[in-house]
């Protein structure tokens, strides 16, 4: 699947849009994505770090479009999540990189590791489970 | 129930009120229960937070989102001298597929605190559908104690 068709799926999906990332890499088992820091991803005002609520929402939408970057009305549908947080997220872009550990018929599990510097340096990660029926 | 200090009733509502820019003015949440047991906080429906085209389906996200934030508070308001917080881990479960246009509900609270640590647990339901909960999480945060709290570290230089 081309990246341009990956990103235009993404773009009509309204809670992408506000979380405002571009899809850079996708694979058959990976997607990476970076997000652009936006005053409105803010969680501590004083510091102007992310939300971590919208760290993990962003980490759920690359494992979502590494799962099923095709998907037909709405992305693939979430089970729950664990995340961990490692470091505060900076102002400034987020990288996400997505890989399913494990596709069966009827759950998808994947990892995520969020970085800013390097990879080296998470944010965060987490572990997400979608349901593909 | 203990209830709190007007004082810390006044922080509550000034912190609320200066949160400025950030998610949870987006959110746009509204306090509508508050004590040491626990808080009750609604966010109003808003398109921008929803996954369909037709705009009745929020996105994990945002519920994950919401549950982070309401932690937050939960603990500032039942932990004394908590200087910073930080999330340390967070675990969420979807319910059901949050399909909807009505407010949502979210309750959480601290239920244990340690001198370092914070653990906290929530639900989150729509607007007069109690018995359908959409979203449960739990998290736990790391608190720094100190001389400054957390509401003097927020309202710093912003006179």
């Amino acid at each position: 699947m081309d990246l341009q068709a990956v990103s235009m799926n993404v773009f009509r999906v309204p809670f992408f849009r506000f979380l405002n990332f571009d899809i850079q890499e996708v694979g058959e088992f990976h997607a990476k994505a970076e997000m652009a820091f936006d005053s409105r991803h803010i969680g501590n005002p004083v510091m102007e770090h992310y939300h971590g609520g919208i760290i993990a929402s962003f980490m759920e939408a690359t494992a979502a479009i590494a799962v099923q970057p095709d998907f037909a009305e709405v992305p693939v549908k979430p089970i729950n999540l664990t995340v961990d947080y490692l470091r505060p997220g900076m102002k400034g872009p987020l990288t996400a990189h997505a890989t399913v550990t494990r596709k069966g018929s009827r759950i998808a599990s994947v990892r995520v590791l969020s970085w800013q510097a390097s990879p080296e340096k998470s944010v965060a990660e987490g572990l997400y489970h979608f349901l593909l029926v | 129930m203990p209830d709190l200090s007007q004082q810390k009733l006044d922080q509550i509502a000034q912190m609320w009120n200066m949160r400025g820019k950030g998610l949870i003015t987006q959110m746009a949440l509204k306090i509508e229960e508050v004590s040491t047991e626990g808080v009750l906080v609604r966010m109003p429906f808003n398109p921008d937070f929803c996954v369909d085209s037709d705009q009745t389906l929020l996105h994990g996200g945002i519920l994950t989102a919401l549950l982070d934030s309401v932690f937050g508070l939960a603990n500032f308001v039942a932990i004394e001298g908590v200087s910073t917080m930080a999330t340390l881990d967070l675990r969420v479960d979807y319910l059901r597929a949050a399909h909807s246009r009505a407010d949502v509900i979210v309750r959480a609270h601290c239920y244990r605190q340690t001198r370092h640590i914070a653990f906290n647990s929530g639900s989150i339901w729509f607007d007069n559908h109690v018995g359908d909960e959409i979203a449960r999480g739990t998290a736990s945060f790391a608190l720094t104690r100190g001389e400054t709290s957390l509401f003097e570290e927020m309202t710093r230089g912003k006179a």
